[in-house]
């Protein structure tokens, strides 16, 4: 059995492999891709804003937001597509890119439905931001990473921080200096990290000079950090959010949490 | 690796020494890096941008307030009173890569005119073979100014040279090979499976940086310090203070409230975690 007391670094400690010049790479894989639907887009795209859900309270908003398009999909070598339904679905592990409708700006959404591992994240933000896709800015949502967090973070208590680039802090780039995308969010606490994929992404967006933001929020599941998206994205970025959600989405929240974070692989079962 | 300068910035030539932690137990050498930026105000100037170091961003560690200011994995900082350019490392290295990133750390320094580049490291206390306490706990180094890694300068100011250094054994050689691009980065050391204790010390990243560094013509030096995995702040104040002796800067004039003038960055507020829940008593 393994010593619980020494066997595992804490946060901010180091792995052995971490610190072996000597140590066997893991075998490299194929790069992952993009691919758009007929007919392809004009490349390289230019939305006013990109928006990116990796957290569970976000991906859950956006799959009943009506209506969006489907227009592509990264593609990760790496994961399967078995299980992969027609239709997108919630449970399905996929990276879709939806073209959302709302009003006059032109709003592309990621729905990153699986995970992606820290060392193919500088890949991914490569792919998604700056290449084929360039958008005038960036919105990340995300959930704070206990392991990563040196504050209390309660239970009971819903949470969201950002953290902006400095582009999006001056309104660099034209527009009002005041329009930060997030107003009234508290910056992130000094002292704790995010690792991932936000954190490649929003790294992206601050060396290219783009405005991003990234919103990380606590808990992870529950109807209640649901609700506090929902209320943002409403406040903030759209208007007209509660009339494009299909169905009674938040009553339906713990039903999909349940259905999503199951203890069993799922993928026994295809 | 690509060097991406921040808007409005401009790197100073003069700034031709180069400071910056290479990883290791305890954290000692980005914890001194941390109090050395903090310390002088060293102004951030740009990023370095590397797909061998993993992602992570963060609120602006210094303060004396952080206002937001984006941290990033990887940061140049500048202080042209001190004539330094200083990096600072916030995150691991993909698996398996060390010697990869060390190369293009290498070819970054080259490429922008740095003369002499300092290393900040620690060691495993556990690993320390030829234990002499007769000076206590004190600095080790290793110089590239000697092939056998003795450096007079660091000699007068009492510290000692890693004796474990062999540039003859096999993994050192291992390294200045592979440092020298005379080998394929993917193939693997020959002996993987037969490592032994004296493979640790080049087994390290301050090792990789150092062979690849050199390996540029750089002159570097290595400074070390023995410490365990724990509450490391003291350990850091001992290699900065040591790398302040190194380059002849006074410690002394630094601005700071605390002992000696240094500036203890605000993100050390909670960088062993927050305060225990005292609502339990």
């Amino acid at each position: 059995m393994e010593d619980v007391i020494t066997e595992i670094p804490p946060p901010s400690r180091f792995f052995q492999e971490d610190l072996n010049n000597f140590i066997t790479p893991s075998p490299s894989l194929p790069s992952p891709f993009l691919v758009f639907s007929n007919p392809k887009p004009k490349k390289p795209l230019h939305p006013s804003l990109l928006i990116i859900a990796l957290s569970s309270p976000s991906l859950y908003i956006f799959q009943h937001f009506s209506p969006k398009t489907l227009i592509g999909s990264l593609i990760l070598p790496e994961v399967p597509f078995s299980g992969i339904s027609i239709e997108p679905s919630l449970t399905d592990k996929t990276c879709n890119i939806y073209s959302l409708n709302d009003g006059d700006k032109s709003i592309l959404l990621v729905s990153v439905q699986h995970g992606v591992s820290a060392e193919r994240s500088h890949l991914v933000a490569r792919l998604l931001i700056g290449e084929d896709i360039v958008p005038e800015r960036l919105l990340i949502l995300d959930s704070i990473q206990s392991q990563n967090f040196r504050g209390k973070l309660s239970p009971d208590e819903t949470y969201a921080f950002k953290l902006e680039t400095l582009a999006e802090r001056k309104g660099l780039g034209g527009g009002n200096v005041a329009s930060s995308l997030l107003k009234g969010l508290d910056y992130f606490p000094s002292g704790s990290m995010i690792d991932g994929l936000a954190a490649a992404l929003l790294s992206r967006c601050q060396l290219k000079n783009i405005k991003g933001t990234l919103c990380v929020s606590w808990p992870e599941f529950g109807s209640s950090v649901a609700g506090l998206i929902r209320s943002l994205l409403q406040r903030n970025v759209l208007p007209n959010l509660d009339s494009s959600l299909k169905g009674d989405v938040q009553d339906q929240y713990p039903r999909f949490n349940l259905m999503k974070h199951q203890p069993y692989d799922t993928e026994m079962y295809t | 690796m690509e060097f991406v300068i921040e808007q409005g910035k401009q790197p100073h030539h003069e700034c031709s020494t180069l400071l910056l932690p290479a990883l290791s137990i305890g954290n000692v050498g980005q914890l001194a890096m941390d109090l050395l930026v903090s310390s002088m105000k060293a102004e951030r100037i740009g990023y370095l941008d590397d797909p061998f170091v993993l992602p992570c961003v963060g609120n602006d560690a210094y303060g004396p307030i952080p206002c937001g200011d984006l941290a990033l994995p990887l940061e140049a900082y500048q202080s042209s009173s001190s004539r330094l350019t200083l990096l600072q490392q916030r995150s691991p290295v993909v698996k398996g890569r060390m010697v990869e990133f060390a190369n293009n750390l290498a070819n970054f320094a080259a490429a922008s005119g740095k003369k002499h580049v300092v290393l900040l490291s620690s060691l495993d206390f556990g690993k320390w073979q030829k234990i002499d306490m007769s000076s206590g706990l004190q600095i080790h180094y290793l110089s590239s100014v000697n092939p056998d890694g003795r450096d007079d300068h660091c000699e007068q100011l009492g510290w000692k040279r890693l004796q474990e250094y062999n540039p003859a054994q096999r993994c050192w050689k291992y390294l200045s090979t592979l440092a020298e691009g005379n080998t394929m980065l993917e193939s693997n050391l020959p002996f993987e499976d037969e490592l032994e204790d004296e493979d640790y010390y080049p087994s390290l990243p301050f090792a990789a940086l150092f062979s690849c560094l050199k390996a540029k013509g750089l002159k570097v030096t290595c400074l070390l310090c023995y410490c365990s995995e724990g509450d490391n702040i003291q350990d850091a104040f001992q290699l900065a203070e040591a790398a302040c002796r190194l380059l002849g800067i006074n410690s002394s004039t630094f601005p700071g409230n605390g002992s000696g003038g240094w500036v203890i960055p605000f993100s050390w507020q909670t960088v062993y975690g927050p305060p225990p829940d005292m609502s339990i008593f």
